[in-house]
């Protein structure tokens, strides 16, 4: 890691440190009782003491919130594709997207569950269905958006609408679609858990909701850090992908 | 190729309409390199738009051997350069070059693209990206680029106008060197009065809104243009009144 | 010899013959079905007679393969078992009566293991508050919507209900220890148990010492279930009796079968508390008189009329909410 790198990351660390050493300090100061707010320390050894609970739950989850994240996103992409080469159809299709996008979850997850059983197919539909939506705004912007001078280039070399979209709109929409990779992995995460409260058989939904309804705060407290990590590293990955994918726009992170 | 403008008019559409070209009228021969000159939204890119078939003309005609611009479009026989290099950021400098040939394949006359970064000057840096190349870089990486094309036409819209002082003399002698042996018909739009009695054969001056021709000033100068000769001054001064009056109605 | 003969043979003919009826008839084809528990696994008594019927093999006797399934609370197991993908699940019996009203439902009661409801009233028992006259005033939570044995009980106290706050709470037992509504709407085996173990005392009320008709939990079927599907709902609920009858028996046993279905977050003398507490409001004089589970027209029929004073229920044929049949079958052998 270069040096700027290291050094934000051990501020970031630093944050995070202080953050969990106010809040343990504040439990015990204050003598919150665990059934309010449990101290991190307590959290942290409920996770320790069930390690294998919390590693099933949390794969479960992952497998759910990534399987849907990729089916989300290649729904949303093949679509955005779909309205650029077709712009005639763009309004009507973008106007039953808005409606999907807008019907909230809870009326939904029960609909995929009597179709679609108790397995995690429906946690996975219902984690596409969340994510599919950023994809499809981004790169449709992305695709969408090229500059003048560009297509002023392209027209004079006479390109086919096809040359125009596979060798200029395409590669100018990655962009765009990490920009939304970035939304749509945290949404991912909620969307399982999400899903898994309307009815689950294992995972860290179900686990959350089963320690909330025995207001076994540890437990649940416990669901969200490992949540809240997944999320960072999540989050991480994608930085990370992006900037060797779109290479070309360089993030200066001059401190 | 030759270019013949015939009462050429244009007018964008809008409320109101905005007349850009009235009533232009003029012949450019196979080889010769034009300069445009003018105020600000005299029309200068619009005729070049014309000319590159980027747009219709609203009245009248241009003419590119006898054909219309979207003949000659369809043919990929005019080659286009703007002011940004428009340089795909996801392609090395040979990509970006690559890329062009990719369009005009099969046809003769370009240059290799070996030969084309070579001429530049960017034969030892063809695997860097876009984004790594200073500004006059760019440019000579668009002029490669050009350069791949077996163009008759070359439509050129200010493409020195981002660039600082010395580049710009610098690319200028370039380019020069890079059209004699080629000598295509050049249309050159710039603003810089030196850059184009440093360059062309022949100056355009239009007036403001709605352009028309004003001044059509033949340059018989050796190249390279010496700035101290008088008649390159004679020149100068002849433009700057022309340009100073256009302005001036400009501003009325 | 000829005679020992014969009377070998007739011996072993009549044995034979008197052998045929006496031996149970085979259990015929195996059946599966799918159950779905009301809600989250934990100590329900009708949960409980489930989990215990399927570890103890009650369901294999029956050459009944059970698939166990949970709601997550939000009516989802009744939209299932209306569609046929459940075949039993779980429900409080004023709920299926509200919904066989609207939106129509096709809920039919086939055991009614709560002889008594389990909802309640808590308040802290520093209070002040001794009896349903001193909520003049106050705060009171409720579930969902106001649910009428609230009303009920106001009005058997003389209460006016514009002159207590009414708060729409949700599963927060901490809202009362922590003074934010005086008075909690509870589920007698659930959280007094929680808010007892933070270091509180309580004092309840319940519906029932008001003279207001209350009832709780039952096995609950559809009626195309019921008239395709006989022999397998009392295959079901004769194991899940059984399942009940040995809980009672052996209770520790029972809390460590829960267990399995839950996950460490739950405490084992919670599930302990909330199964002694059902286990006791599951006995009745009807049960007395006729076993585990049975129920009467007359208590659904009270239970009706109480809604319809309550919550504007319109008229229903509570006769049409249970049935006796199955338990009558399943007491059968």
């Amino acid at each position: 890691m270069k040096a700027p790198a290291r050094r934000s990351a051990l501020v970031a660390w630093g944050i995070v440190a202080v953050f969990l050493i106010s809040w343990e300090a504040g439990v015990r100061l204050m003598n919150i009782p665990v059934y309010l707010l449990p101290s991190p320390s307590h959290i942290l050894a409920t996770l320790a003491d069930n390690p294998s609970m919390y590693a099933q739950a949390s794969l479960l989850t992952l497998g759910e919130a990534l399987i849907g994240l990729l089916l989300g996103v290649l729904a949303g992409a093949a679509i955005a594709v779909l309205l650029t080469l077709l712009p005639g159809i763009e309004d009507g299709v973008m106007t039953l997207a808005i409606l999907m996008k807008s019907t909230p979850l809870v009326a939904i997850a029960p609909l995929l569950t009597l179709w679609l059983g108790f397995g995690v197919l429906p946690k996975i539909i219902i984690t596409a269905l969340l994510t599919f939506f950023p994809v499809l705004v981004n790169v449709l912007s992305g695709l969408q958006r090229v500059d003048q001078p560009f297509l002023d280039l392209f027209h004079s070399w006479r390109a086919s609408r096809w040359e125009v979209f596979r060798y200029l709109r395409l590669p100018g929409s990655l962009p765009y679609l990490f920009a939304a990779l970035k939304i749509s992995a945290p949404l991912a995460l909620i969307g399982a858990v999400v899903a898994e409260w309307t009815g689950a058989s294992g995972g860290l939904g179900r686990t959350m909701w089963l320690a909330y309804t025995n207001l076994n705060l540890p437990y649940l407290f416990a669901a969200i850090f490992i949540l809240a990590a997944a999320g960072m590293i999540l989050y991480r990955l994608l930085a990370w992908a992006e900037g060797r994918a779109v290479f070309w726009q360089s993030i200066s992170r001059e401190l | 190729m030759r270019v013949e403008v015939s009462a050429l008019n244009h007018t964008y559409p809008g409320k109101p309409p905005r007349p850009a070209l009235a009533g232009l009228d003029f012949s450019i021969p196979s080889g010769q390199f034009v300069a445009l000159i003018g105020p600000s939204g005299c029309g200068k890119s619009t005729l070049l738009r014309l000319a590159a078939n980027l747009l219709r003309p609203t009245g009248g005609s241009i003419r590119i051997d006898g054909r219309t611009p979207a003949e000659i479009n369809a043919a990929r026989q005019v080659a286009w350069m703007a002011q940004s290099p428009a340089l795909l950021p996801w392609l090395t400098a040979r990509g970006n070059v690559a890329l062009a040939q990719r369009f005009i394949n099969g046809q003769n006359g370009g240059l290799p693209i070996e030969d084309a970064l070579q001429r530049v000057g960017l034969g030892d840096i063809q695997a860097a990206y876009p984004f790594t190349l200073s500004g006059g870089m760019q440019q000579r990486l668009a002029l490669a680029r050009l350069l791949i094309q077996p163009a008759g036409l070359w439509l050129m819209d200010e493409p020195f106008a981002a660039l600082d002082e010395i580049t710009r003399e610098r690319l200028a002698l370039e380019l020069l060197d890079l059209w004699q042996p080629l000598h295509p018909t050049v249309l050159w739009v710039t603003h810089h009065i030196h850059e184009a009695l440093r360059l062309a054969d022949r100056v355009l001056v239009l007036s403001a809104a709605p352009g028309r021709l004003v001044a059509d000033l033949l340059l018989e100068l050796p190249r390279p243009r010496d700035e101290s000769d008088p008649r390159f001054q004679a020149a100068l001064s002849q433009l700057r009144t022309c340009l100073a009056q256009a302005q001036g109605e400009a501003q009325r | 010899m000829h005679r020992t003969v014969i009377l070998l043979l007739t011996t072993v003919l009549l044995s034979a013959c008197a052998a045929a009826p006496t031996q149970p008839a085979p259990s015929s084809e195996p059946l599966a079905m799918t159950f779905m528990a009301g809600y989250k696994p934990q100590a329900n008594l009708p949960f409980v007679g489930v989990y215990v019927a399927q570890q103890q093999g009650f369901f294999r006797e029956e050459n009944l393969t059970v698939t166990i399934e949970h709601s997550a609370g939000q009516g989802q197991h009744l939209q299932l078992l209306a569609a046929g993908k459940v075949q039993v699940t779980t429900q409080d019996a004023a709920v299926l009566l509200k919904r066989r009203a609207d939106p129509g439902l096709p809920l039919v009661s086939i055991a009614l293991i709560g002889q008594r409801g389990q909802q309640a009233y808590a308040a802290l028992a520093g209070s002040g508050m001794n009896t349903p006259k001193d909520w003049q005033g106050r705060t009171i939570g409720y579930k969902g919507t106001p649910p009428p044995d609230l009303f009920a009980i106001l009005q058997a106290a003389g209460v006016d209900e514009n002159e207590v706050e009414l708060v729409n709470v949700g599963f927060d037992p901490r809202l009362l220890t922590e003074g934010k509504v005086d008075v909690y709407p509870i589920y007698k085996s659930n959280e007094p148990y929680l808010i007892r173990s933070w270091g509180y005392d309580l004092t309840l009320w319940e519906a029932a010492d008001f003279g207001v008709a209350n009832l709780g939990l039952a096995y609950v079927t559809s009626e195309e279930t019921l008239a395709n599907q006989p022999e397998l709902l009392a295959r079901f609920l004769r194991a899940a009796l059984r399942g009940i009858e040995y809980a009672r028996a052996h209770p520790d046993e029972a809390v460590q079968t829960v267990l399995k279905y839950t996950g460490p977050e739950t405490d084992a003398d919670h599930m302990r508390f909330m199964l002694e507490s059902e286990l006791e409001d599951a006995v009745s004089p009807v049960t007395e008189q006729n076993g585990l589970g049975w129920q009467t027209l007359e208590q659904w029929q009270s239970l009706s009329e109480m809604l319809q004073q309550y919550d504007a229920l319109p008229r229903l044929d509570a006769a049409q909410a249970f049935t006796t049949s199955v338990l009558q079958a399943a007491q059968e052998k």
